[in-house]
C-alpha cells in the first residue's frame, strides 16, 4: 500500500520547484499557488557553450489544491544542437508533472513569512530527442525531488534549496543522476514597496550549482561524463497584479566538466512570463 | 403565491438590512508582494455584498466596505485570507445587529447570519442597558482567531442605536 501511495504521489507530482511566478527564475524557492489558483508559465531558457546552443521553450501549469499544495506540470520543447551536460536547473526535453507541498509556513509579521516547500515529481522523456552525448541514449522516466526553504518579506528574500533527480535505465542506457542546489538573495528597494495596483519589481542574485553523475551507454560508463558546475547571475522579476515577467542571466563560477565530452558552457539565460488566475470562490454561509 | 414570496423576500430583506457588516478592516500577515495583495483583493471581491476592497501591503491592512443589505459573514473574510496562504489577525468591524442578553452579558446577534458575538467593552463603565433588545451599530475589534474559526467575542469601542 505504501508503494502504491508513493507511486501515485510520484505520478501526480513531479517537478522542479524552480522559478517563475513569485520567485527567482533559476533557483529553488518556496512559493506555491493559492487555493484554486491557476498559474500559467511560458518562457525561453538558453544554454550556450563551445559545442553549440540549446534553447528550450515550454509551458508550465500549476493549480493550488489547497493553500499549501500545488500540482504542476511543465512541458518543454527544445531546439538547437548544444552538447551540454544534464541539467535540472535548466529545462531540457523532459516533461514533468508533480506537486509541491509547503509543509512549513510561519507568518511572523506584516509582509514577512518563513516557509519550506518540498516537491516530488515524475520526469518523462518528451517527444523530442536530446542533442549531444545525451542524445545517443535510450531514455527512461525519472523521479525528481526538491526541497527549498527561506524567508520572504517586503524588502528581502532569501531561499536555499536542493534537488535530486534519478532516472531509470532503458536498454542498458541511463541518464546521469543529478544533484542540484541553489541559494538566492532578493531585494526590493524601499521606493518600490508601493501599492499592489502598481508594478512590483525586485532583483535577485542567484547562485546555482549542479553535479551530474556518469552517463551509462550500452551498460558502459562513459569516461569523463560527470560534471560539476557553479553558476552566478542576476535576475529581475516584475509583476503587475496577476501578470509577471522575469529574466535572468548566469555565468560560470566553477566548472569541472570534460571539455572533450561537453565543451565549455559559457552562459545560461532565462525569460519567463507568468499569468496567475486567482479564484474568487468563497464558501457561502 | 407571488405575493407570499414577495412578502417573504421583503421580510428577509428587512432582517438582513438590520444586521450586517458595514466595514471590515482586517490585518493580514504574510503578504510580501503585489500578487499576494491582488489575490486577497480577488478573493474578497468574490464575497457577495463586498463593495470595495483596499489592500495596503506595507501595513497589511485589508479594508473592506460592504453594500447595504449584504449577508456576508465573518468566516468568509477569514477564509479568503486563509485560502491564499496568509494569516488573519485582529479585525476592526463596523456591524449592525440586534443587542440581546443582559447588561452584564450582552450579545450581538447578526440576524440573517449565524454570527453571534459576546460583547465586552474596550473601556470599563459603559452602560448599554438602554439599548438591550434594540438594533444597534457596533464598532469594535474581533481578536485573532484560529484557522477556520471566528472569534466569539467582540470588544466594542462604541455602540449606538441603529437609525
Amino acid at each position: 500500500m505504501k508503494y502504491l501511495i508513493v507511486l501515485v504521489c510520484a505520478v501526480l507530482m513531479a517537478g522542479a520547484a524552480c522559478a517563475a511566478d513569485h520567485g527567482p527564475v533559476f533557483s529553488y524557492a518556496t512559493p506555491v499557488n493559492s487555493q484554486r489558483e491557476f498559474s500559467f508559465d511560458t518562457g525561453i531558457f538558453g544554454r550556450s557553450g563551445s559545442q553549440g546552443t540549446q534553447l528550450s521553450t515550454g509551458s508550465g501549469f500549476g493549480y493550488g489544491v489547497t493553500p499549501h499544495i500545488t500540482v504542476n506540470a511543465f512541458l518543454p520543447a527544445s531546439f538547437g544542437s548544444g552538447n551540454l551536460p544534464e541539467s535540472r536547473i535548466m529545462s531540457g526535453t523532459e516533461w514533468s508533472a508533480g506537486a509541491s507541498w509547503r509543509f512549513l509556513h510561519s507568518v511572523t509579521s506584516v509582509g514577512k513569512r518563513i516557509e519550506s516547500t518540498a516537491s516530488l515529481g515524475l520526469v518523462v522523456p518528451g517527444p523530442q530527442p536530446d542533442s549531444g552525448v545525451l542524445g545517443t541514449l535510450h531514455r527512461a522516466p525519472g523521479v525528481a525531488a526538491t526541497l527549498a526553504t527561506g524567508l520572504a518579506s517586503r524588502s528581502q528574500y532569501v531561499w536555499i534549496g536542493g534537488g535530486y533527480t534519478r532516472f531509470a535505465e532503458a536498454s542498458n542506457d541511463r541518464r546521469p543522476d543529478t544533484l542540484s542546489w541553489s541559494a538566492v538573495y532578493g531585494y526590493r528597494p524601499s521606493r518600490l514597496r508601493r501599492g499592489y495596483n502598481q508594478w512590483d519589481y525586485r532583483g535577485f542574485a542567484e547562485l546555482t550549482g549542479e553535479h551530474t553523475g556518469s552517463v551509462r551507454s550500452n551498460g558502459v560508463i562513459l569516461p569523463d561524463s560527470t560534471s560539476t558546475t557553479l553558476w552566478l547571475g542576476p535576475s529581475v522579476l516584475a509583476i503587475f497584479k496577476n501578470v509577471a515577467i522575469e529574466g535572468g542571466v548566469q555565468g560560470p563560477l566553477f566548472r569541472d566538466v570534460s571539455e572533450s565530452v561537453y565543451g565549455r558552457e559559457r552562459v545560461r539565460f532565462a525569460i519567463n512570463l507568468s499569468y496567475l488566475k486567482y479564484s474568487a470562490h468563497t464558501s457561502s454561509h | 403565491m407571488k405575493k407570499i414570496l414577495a412578502a417573504g423576500f421583503l421580510a428577509l430583506s428587512t432582517l438582513a438590512a438590520r444586521a450586517e457588516y458595514e466595514q471590515v478592516n482586517l490585518t493580514v500577515f504574510g503578504m510580501d508582494c503585489a500578487p499576494c495583495a491582488h489575490a486577497i483583493h480577488v478573493s474578497m471581491k468574490g464575497i457577495q455584498g463586498v463593495n470595495t476592497v483596499d489592500v495596503d501591503l506595507n501595513t497589511g491592512l485589508v479594508s473592506i466596505k460592504l453594500t447595504p443589505g449584504n449577508s456576508a459573514v465573518m468566516r468568509q473574510f477569514n477564509e479568503a485570507v486563509e485560502k491564499n496562504g496568509f494569516t488573519h489577525k485582529d479585525a476592526n468591524v463596523l456591524v449592525r445587529g440586534q443587542l440581546s442578553g443582559s447588561a452584564e452579558a450582552p450579545f450581538l446577534e447578526v440576524t440573517g447570519t449565524k454570527d453571534r458575538y459576546a460583547l465586552t467593552p474596550f473601556s470599563a463603565g459603559t452602560n448599554i442597558s438602554a439599548l438591550l433588545g434594540k438594533a444597534v451599530v457596533v464598532e469594535g475589534v474581533l481578536p485573532q482567531s484560529g484557522k477556520g474559526k471566528v472569534s466569539d467575542t467582540l470588544r466594542y469601542k462604541s455602540m449606538t442605536e441603529a437609525k
